[in-house]
């Protein structure tokens, strides 16, 4: 949204929208898969899992595009939200903590620096804690992170750094998973620990495990069923493809073109006591 | 496409057809013309009526939007969930909207977490002055040398110089770094809904939460930049709807003896084109060399990522 305020009138300019589905791209200009291509541990939308080169797209509900409901107190996302490439929650998987299988998705990270980042962004982020959503019934874990480049990011190395510096984050945090959904009509969510987060270790253990069974799905040990496991970079993978194929998957898709109004009942905030 | 005589009352009874005047949306009457570069010292937002005259937002539009239930006409000034302090600038001529400006810098409020920006569309009611030279008996303090401001708490996010009609449901008593700042709590008469909504106690049942994040929000507000907590008369308590109207109406008093030049305004520039009997009033004309002597607009610049920062005080 343009930070200065649109007016009604004809005589205001505002700066264009950002694309709506974007593709990723190696430093070379060279079309990957952000799910596949991109490593997981850092040197260098909702991804779409079953498009070939799970380019980031809007989730469509009950045939509508979805948008987050706002649960007062918060608006929208209250971080920057994303996933870890080269990760996998198996559901066919029984994960040991929640006792639920995986949601059949990369697994989720929520960056809590200061600044907003941009969709599509790859950013480097340290790993401070993770929460164990239950969400309808599956293993949902979000990792809690912070991006390298934030001015704090030297005093941020595990989840008591967060409750420290940033009173009431946490607890937001879980508040806002626990809440989201009921504007749509489902149930409050659940956590394992008691929505307690765990450490960074055990963050860092949870991401492990998550990607050790996305090598077996890119290395077709596992069925990922409707996963698309089309990859540029990851060689020894039956799924790897040509520059030339990417090419032809981007070509397919509709031409660029300028944003549609998001409608107005999108900014509706939802109110309701907390059980 | 025009319906039968006898059709025509049979839809309009049933809520069809044309509707009645007073529905009719008061920005239909407004517009806004707007000069120089957004996000930058020389934006303004200058007001014109329904005749395309340029007009006052301060003094031409009327206080009181008519009809039975008590009606009052706001400007916005600042859209729910934005934070560059737009406002009223009461020292220039015909009082276009601009960014605040604060020691150089162009303002941009906090965001006290939980809270991002403005909590409430954020405006001002016209034809109100809380006047510097009078010491308000409730608060102890006097007046901030600016129109009254107004919370609007209905869903639809509004646009900076938008004039909305509202209908007033309580009153906060802000102290704001020592001067008195009533700050109006309404809700436009056209949110889904206003129709059961009509004085603070339905704020505090539909909307939990809301006043309580309203005071925590100007408790907070300037602790970033370095200044203390506000504080409030009543114990931070909302006074209900009567109570607000007799304010903004005593505030309206104020305006008037400032337009009539009873009162000293100071710096306060009372150009108007409408206020009949005021020796403030200048012509159409006039009014059109102010707004021509601005900036031509251009489009935006952007905005510092600091403003996007959350700040965190000890629970």
């Amino acid at each position: 949204q343009p930070e200065a305020s649109p007016q009604a009138g004809p005589d205001f300019f505002p700066p264009p929208p950002p694309p709506l589905f974007c593709l990723a791209e190696d430093a070379a200009g060279r079309y990957i898969s952000p799910f596949h291509d991109i490593p997981i541990y850092a040197d260098p939308g909702k991804i779409a899992t079953k498009d070939p080169l799970n380019p980031i797209k809007q989730d469509v509900k009950k045939g509508k595009l979805r948008y987050v409901a706002n649960v007062f107190p918060h608006k929208g996302y209250i971080w920057n939200y994303g996933a870890i490439p080269q990760t996998w929650e198996d559901p066919g998987h029984k994960d040991e903590n929640t006792g639920c299988c995986g949601d059949n998705d990369p697994i989720d990270v929520c960056e809590i620096g200061s600044k907003v980042c941009s969709r599509g962004e790859v950013i480097k982020v340290k790993v401070l804690g993770t929460l164990a959503l239950i969400d309808e019934g599956e293993t949902d874990w979000k990792i809690i992170a912070i991006n390298v480049e934030d001015p704090e990011a030297d005093n941020y190395n595990d989840i008591n750094d967060v409750r420290r510096m940033k009173p009431g984050y946490l607890e937001a945090t879980v508040d806002w998973f626990r809440r989201y959904k009921v504007p749509d009509g489902k149930p409050e969510n659940q956590f394992a620990f008691n929505g307690e987060f765990k450490d960074r270790d055990f963050a860092v253990n949870v991401i492990k495990c998550t990607h050790e069974h996305w090598k077996a799905l890119i290395a077709k040990k596992t069925d990922g069923g409707e996963i698309n496991c089309t990859n540029l970079t990851v060689s020894d993978s039956p799924f790897c493809c040509s520059q030339e194929c990417a090419k032809a998957t981007v070509d397919a898709a509709p031409p660029c073109k300028a944003a549609n109004p998001i409608p107005p009942e999108v900014d509706k905030w939802f109110y309701y006591q907390k059980n | 496409m025009r319906a039968p005589p006898g059709l025509a009352r049979l839809l309009a009874a049933r809520g069809w057809g044309r509707p009645p005047r007073r529905c009719l949306g008061a920005m239909a009457r407004y517009g806004t013309e707007q000069r120089g570069r957004p996000n930058s010292p020389d934006y303004r937002l200058y007001f014109k009526n329904a005749d395309g005259k340029y007009i006052s937002p301060f003094h031409d539009i009327p206080l009181f939007a008519g009809s039975k239930e008590v009606l009052f006409n706001m400007i916005v000034e600042v859209p729910r969930w934005t934070n560059a302090k737009m406002e009223i600038a009461t020292e220039e001529p015909l009082n276009p909207i601009k960014q605040d400006i604060k020691k150089g810098k162009l303002r941009y409020v906090a965001n006290i977490f939980p809270h991002k920006g403005y909590i409430w569309n954020y405006g001002a009611l016209p034809q109100t002055w809380e006047d510097p030279n009078h010491t308000d008996n409730i608060t102890g303090c006097c007046g901030d040398n600016d129109p009254i401001d107004v919370c609007e708490i209905g869903s639809k996010i509004r646009s900076s110089g938008e004039i909305v009609q509202v209908k007033v449901l309580g009153v906060l008593a802000l102290v704001d770094e020592g001067e008195t700042d009533w700050k109006i709590i309404a809700i436009s008469v056209d949110d889904p809904e206003a129709q059961k909504i009509h004085d603070i106690d339905d704020v505090k049942r539909h909307k939990p939460g809301y006043l309580e994040a309203t005071v925590d929000w100007f408790r907070f507000y300037k602790v970033p930049d370095g200044k203390p907590e506000n504080q409030f008369a009543f114990n931070g308590e909302f006074k209900d709807k009567d109570f607000a109207v007799e304010i903004i109406k005593s505030t309206h008093e104020y305006w008037k003896a400032l337009l009539h030049k009873k009162a000293d305004g100071g710096t306060i520039k009372c150009t108007n084109v409408l206020v009949s009997g005021s020796p403030f009033c200048c012509s159409e004309e006039d009014a059109r060399l102010i707004v021509q002597s601005a900036p031509v607009p251009v489009n935006g610049d952007s905005v510092s990522p600091e403003v996007d920062s959350w700040h965190f005080f000890p629970k």
